[in-house]
């Protein structure tokens, strides 16, 4: 196997993965906030809109 | 998963770089494993015109001039065969270019001339009317650095094996040697005796008197890495 | 002392909108030089013959890319995360000694490598591969400013009082890491210093220069994928970490869709860095790699939409604020030209398209409605956002700032559309043949057709350039205006008339 092969089964692989897991996150994006321990994404947008040094954190880091 | 990544700086910004080092290490290391070879006729440069190519680069020619020819008939028309990859095996760096205000230069040395040239580089819109390319004046007296081109020329030779004194197979079936100095003095006589050949064709008395004198303006040695463009 | 508020501490931010302004003007002034040049070359000589090798366009035209790109828009970058880096993480410089002197000493030796810089390519001392023209000791000072703008980043992230990374840090991360891995695989070079004669000679010839790892077209390889991804993660990763902090922040809007922006950050990250191959078409690289530029470069287009569209959702129902607020029309018009030059590259990279496009200054279009239109507005736009907020007090003009506004835009606009015509016309002139199948004009036939079109993009110039000193100078007349109580500054900032 020369090394254009080997490039090409590469890039393949690679590429597949990476669709995969960019499908998977879609998956968990949009599936995530009826888990029990779930997120609302949308609720990350206050991190910009709340952002005074005393304002509350939306997800504090103490929290764990 | 992705939501403990999120979470995580350092784990995240190693799955970033990851995702974008990807294109990188299937599109580029590779092709470095077949390093390109020179095509036949294909010669390193010489110490003259090495120095040539230092003046080109100092003056970002490739701002405005590019060295690719596309295959083309337009370009072969214009500029002559398209560039092959092997034609660039000593180019460091490559001087492809991005813009062309000016045409490419890629085989400039085939279809114009050391007098050309010289006018040229004076007087652009003398010898091409309604060119908007500026005069290069000050080459006519700078000298050009021909120690750091030597020293370019034993980098070279040292760590990327580049053919110097050693027969190099030419497209009429002959072979040239490109002659490099044992000694910092031997390379500046070498330069000196090539520089005088390109001087007997130019009509700037100042630029034969300093060659005369054993110096070697700019535009000397630029004019002989554009001839050997070819 | 204890009983003071902790506050957000601004002084690096502001010393990095000081650099943005002022080398700002420097590489649009220089811009506007070289637009003239071309059209009239008789400005080659504009400090007379003495000066003429400084003056002149070649040795100017890596000063005026420099500085825009390293100069003007990286301190932008620095400015913004000096300052939203605090905000979203919601802990403040003031905090850690570590971090104001790894922030002080980020500037410093910042203002020393752009002075180098600066010296060493008016004196034509360059490698000559664009947009990595710094010889080795530049290279390794710019590596040692970003470590330190590395340090910065995740020095504050370690102590941050938020656990989740808002969006723009994403971006933020990104631009550290991308410009990181690019720069340092394009500038491996060798200093000539070290080479040995056989004569035992050595340090021969000039110490700062070096020979490129890379030959022919490895080197052409590696140049354009620095080279187009110098632009992803300079001029578009970090642009869309500002406007997804700005935006949203001055319009008080929270972000049309949160999730939306997360996805286009991974296809972004993951597309675009397969995109570089598009500035080698029909050149001597193998031709799959030629084609992945092409297909991935069109793809491209998703990504980039889905911020831009994200960004432009983001006002639904509010859009009587763009009629309102100049500041935010800037964004608005930022994230148009966004979307716009983010269509018009991929056209270009459709292979039959740039057959005629490459080498032409339909390019040169194409960049500068991204950096005109896009990088500038939005950074001009953060900076006006910051203003009031660092200084405390209210901007100092609404209609200043309107009247610059629409100055701007209309530069913007004779820019691109002239660079187009001229872009095309040469293009086609150059293949054209006449009916016995020869060339059917010389080159210099298609230059002095430009004229026209090289005058009217110069005037486009000056006329950014125009409105970017207006917008010079409401800032520095911001520093003498209204004070505003705190509660002013929530969302919307303060202008005065």
């Amino acid at each position: 196997m020369d090394i254009a092969e080997l490039q090409a089964y590469g890039y393949f692989t690679l590429t597949i993965l990476l669709v995969v897991a960019l499908y998977g996150y879609i998956y968990h994006l949009y599936s995530t906030k009826k888990d029990v321990d779930g997120v609302d994404y949308e609720s990350y947008s206050d991190m910009a809109l709340k952002d005074d040094i005393d304002d509350t954190p939306v997800s504090p880091k103490s929290d764990d | 998963m992705f939501h403990w990544l999120e979470k995580h700086p350092f784990f995240f910004a190693v799955g970033v770089f990851l995702v974008i080092s990807f294109a990188g290490l299937i599109e580029i290391l590779p092709s470095f494993a077949q390093a390109s070879r020179p095509v036949i006729g294909t010669a390193p440069y010489s110490t003259l015109e090495l120095a040539g190519r230092h003046v080109y680069i100092k003056n970002s020619c490739n701002a405005c001039h590019s060295q690719l020819v596309r295959p083309f008939k337009s370009e072969t028309d214009r500029y002559g065969h398209y560039s092959l990859s092997g034609e660039y095996a000593y180019d460091r760096p490559f001087l492809w270019g991005s813009k062309r205000t000016g045409p490419d230069l890629m085989r400039v040395g085939n279809y114009r001339t050391t007098d050309w040239h010289e006018n040229h580089m004076k007087d652009p819109a003398s010898v091409v009317p309604g060119s908007i390319m500026p005069a290069y004046r000050w080459m006519f007296t700078k000298k050009a650095d021909i120690d750091t081109a030597f020293a370019e020329q034993l980098t070279v030779a040292n760590y990327f094996s580049v053919p110097y004194n050693q027969p190099v197979p030419m497209k009429d079936g002959s072979t040239a040697v490109v002659k490099l100095g044992n000694s910092v003095a031997e390379a500046n006589t070498i330069a000196l005796e090539e520089a005088k050949v390109i001087a007997a064709d130019m009509k700037d008395q100042d630029v034969k008197d300093a060659v005369a004198r054993g110096e070697i303006p700019e535009i000397v040695a630029l004019i002989a890495y554009l001839n050997s463009l070819k | 002392m204890e009983n003071r508020p902790l506050e957000y501490d601004y002084t690096i931010a502001k010393m990095f909108m000081f650099t943005t302004i002022v080398l700002g003007i420097v590489g649009m002034l220089i811009g506007v030089i070289l637009a003239f040049q071309l059209a009239f070359p008789g400005v080659n000589l504009i400090l007379g013959e003495g000066l003429a090798e400084y003056t002149n366009f070649s040795r100017l035209r890596p000063l005026h890319t420099d500085a825009v790109i390293f100069g003007f828009t990286l301190s932008g970058v620095f400015a913004t995360w000096y300052y939203v880096g605090q905000r979203v993480l919601k802990v403040s410089m003031a905090e850690s000694k570590l971090l104001m002197v790894l922030g002080k000493a980020h500037f410093w030796l910042y203002l020393v490598v752009v002075a180098s810089v600066v010296v060493s390519l008016l004196a034509g001392v360059t490698t000559s591969k664009e947009y990595a023209e710094f010889e080795w000791p530049i290279d390794i000072a710019v590596v040692v400013v970003w470590v330190i703008f590395g340090m910065s980043i995740f020095g504050l992230i370690g102590i941050r009082r938020e656990k989740s990374l808002y969006i723009s840090v994403w971006y933020y991360i990104a631009t550290f890491l991308g410009i990181a891995m690019l720069y340092l695989f394009n500038n491996m070079e060798i200093p000539t210093m070290f080479a040995t004669s056989a004569a035992g000679e050595s340090g021969i010839g000039s110490w700062y220069h070096s020979v490129s790892m890379y030959s022919g077209t490895n080197d052409a390889l590696v140049q354009w994928w620095y080279g187009h991804n110098a632009v992803a993660f300079g001029f578009t990763v970090p642009i869309v970490a500002m406007i997804y902090y700005f935006l949203p922040k001055e319009s008080g809007q929270a972000i049309y869709s949160y999730k939306l922006s997360l996805l286009s950050f991974w296809g972004l990250m993951f597309v675009y860095l397969w995109a570089g191959g598009h500035h080698l078409l029909y050149s001597t690289v193998p031709d799959w790699m030629q084609t992945m530029g092409s297909i991935f470069s069109i793809i491209l287009i998703l990504p980039s939409w889905g911020s831009a569209i994200n960004m432009l959702l983001t006002m639904k129902g509010e859009w009587q604020q763009v009629a309102a607020s100049p500041l935010i029309k800037f964004m608005i018009l930022a994230s148009t030209f966004y979307m716009f030059s983010t269509l018009e590259g991929p056209i270009q990279a459709i292979k039959s398209v740039n057959a005629i496009a490459h080498f032409t200054d339909w390019i040169v279009g194409h960049v500068h409605d991204g950096v005109l239109g896009w990088v500038g507005f939005m950074i001009m736009a953060s900076l006006y956002h910051m203003a009031p907020r660092v200084f405390k007090r209210e901007i100092y003009s609404k209609s200043l700032m309107a009247t610059q506004f629409w100055i701007q835009t209309l530069g913007v606009v004779l820019y691109f559309t002239s660079m187009w015509i001229a872009g095309i016309t040469q293009g086609m002139m150059w293949r054209a043949h006449d009916e016995f199948g020869n060339l059917a004009y010389s080159f210099i036939d298609t230059v002095t057709v430009l004229h026209p079109y090289y005058a009217i993009r110069g005037v486009g110039g000056l006329l950014y350039l125009v409105g970017f000193l207006m917008f010079a100078y409401n800032i520095y007349k911001t520093m003498s205006a209204r004070e505003v109580e705190n509660h002013e500054l929530q969302n919307a900032s303060p202008m005065g008339a």
